[in-house]
């Protein structure tokens, strides 16, 4: 089997298992007391978020080892995850507002999650322009790296200046949407969940990769 | 040690020359920070708003402003005359090269925010000399970090299509963390709080700071080797 | 789908189809991408 064939029979799988995540957490998982149903939202939010932390995380390892190694391979894959990553942002998004709006009252917040997001995707979308204006193939995957390394090391400075804000400028949020402690049948659920969307993550990153520079860009 | 410190500084001091001589960053950089603060004036209802509560804002807006301008000009110069092939092939290391342009922009920053804040002690009736050591240093510490990776994607960004626009869209995350810091210390400052209560934001500018100059200077050489 | 409802069921609706409707979606771009690669 081809790699783009296996990354599609992944993805396949993954969906089909994200439908019965689907099903475990909108019948099975009980509804949260404070929060209602809308709670149920976490479910998706958090393990796409993940997933796109994990792309960004994977892109500036790729674009290190592409510079340190000079090999072909890793920024294929840096602009594969990014595109990948792009989507899962998009999950997030959407996902993001339509929890806060119910819970906090609010489409959008400036709190460290959100704020995270909105840059995440700024940055890979800053990264697949930067790829799509670069008309040099010699220099497209050199500056690709540089951007993609410097996003990641930029990520944990987004996420201490927006806690430090909201440390300061406490906003007056009566419910917590991400308990510490899950009751269990709900953690199962979550950790489930993170189990699809990393699959998710890897069967779209084979498929992208299959398709590598032909895909029109890169 | 000293070839690098010496070749910086000849960098900086042509790409400075330059600019003195054409001054039209500088002078759009003025004119539009004199349209902000009249703006900003007009704006308000000032029974109802401050002064001192927009201050901070106004300031970091133009100083972000004068911040893009310097970089957008950064490369132009060598790329209209391709100069930037003569540049790599002088010698002078790649790290001189890249420290020069940072500090012709920051330098030029520096100008711009100088007159940005001349002109807002002008234009309001804010009481900046009792801060204007702090100041002085939190804007500083601020505009390092994100000039230094503006210099580095500058440097990238001439070379392709679109470049006013890639910069700007490359840039905005970058710009985040220090804004985000300068203005909640600039806020603290123009409150009459002392700096240390600001100690948080401060390290984490510094830690920005640090962590971006020493990573543009080791990607840089990335973005012009052959 | 959910048996109690409260009024904010609706959010919760609307974020598991638009996440579905988005993950299905770049599948099937994939796929056709994938396709159109190959002749």
């Amino acid at each position: 089997m081809t790699l783009a064939q296996r990354g599609r029979w992944t993805t396949i799988t993954a969906l089909v298992l994200l439908a019965g995540i689907y099903v475990r957490a909108l019948r099975f998982t009980p509804v949260e007391l404070h929060q209602g149903p809308a709670q149920k939202i976490f479910y998706l939010h958090v393990p796409s978020a993940w997933s796109a932390m994990l792309s960004m995380g994977l892109v500036g390892l790729a674009s290190i080892l592409f510079l340190l190694l000079k090999d072909a391979r890793y920024d294929r894959f840096a602009a594969a995850s990014a595109e990948v990553g792009t989507v899962f942002c998009c999950v997030m998004l959407t996902t993001g507002p339509l929890w806060a709006r119910p819970i906090w009252g609010t489409w959008w917040t400036w709190d460290a999650r959100l704020t995270l997001t909105l840059m995440l995707f700024f940055l890979f979308i800053g990264y697949q322009v930067l790829r799509g204006a670069v008309t040099d193939p010699g220099l497209r995957p050199r500056y690709s790296a540089v951007v993609g390394i410097c996003g990641l090391i930029l990520l944990p400075f987004i996420h201490l200046s927006v806690y430090l804000f909201r440390t300061l400028h406490p906003m007056p949020i009566v419910l917590k949407p991400s308990a510490p402690s899950l009751p269990g049948s709900m953690l199962v659920t979550l950790l489930l969940s993170f189990g699809v969307f990393t699959l998710l993550y890897v069967g779209f990153v084979m498929q992208r990769y299959a398709l590598g520079e032909g895909a029109g860009d890169a | 040690m000293r070839d690098l410190v010496r070749h910086a500084w000849l960098i900086a001091r042509k790409d400075l020359q330059l600019e003195f001589r054409s001054r039209t960053a500088l002078a759009s950089a003025v004119v539009f920070t004199a349209l902000v603060l009249v703006i900003f004036e007009h704006g308000r209802d000032p029974t109802a708003v401050p002064t001192i509560d927009l201050a901070p804002s106004i300031l970091w807006v133009t100083f972000s402003f004068a911040a893009m301008l310097a970089l957008n000009r950064a490369f132009q110069a060598e790329l209209e005359n391709q100069a930037l092939d003569g540049l790599l092939l002088a010698p002078i290391s790649r790290t001189s090269l890249f420290w020069g342009k940072l500090g012709a922009n920051l330098v030029f920053v520096a100008l711009v925010q100088i007159v940005g804040i001349l002109l807002f002690i002008l234009f309001f009736n804010v009481p900046v000399w009792r801060i204007w050591v702090p100041l002085l240093l939190v804007s500083a510490l601020a505009t390092v970090g994100f000039i230094a990776v503006g210099t580095l994607f500058s440097a990238m960004v001439v070379r392709t299509r679109f470049a006013e626009l890639m910069l700007p869209v490359l840039l905005l995350p970058f710009l985040l963390p220090p804004l985000i810091a300068a203005v909640a210390i600039t806020v603290k400052l123009f409150a009459g709080r002392p700096l240390s209560e600001s100690a948080g934001w401060l390290r984490l500018l510094a830690g920005y700071d640090l962590a971006f100059v020493s990573l543009t200077t080791l990607l840089f050489p990335a973005t012009v080797t052959e | 789908m959910p048996e109690t409802v409260s009024q904010n069921g609706g959010y919760m609706v609307a974020a598991y189809i638009i996440t579905a409707v988005i993950l299905v979606v770049y599948t099937i771009v994939l796929a056709r991408r994938t396709r159109n690669k190959h002749y």
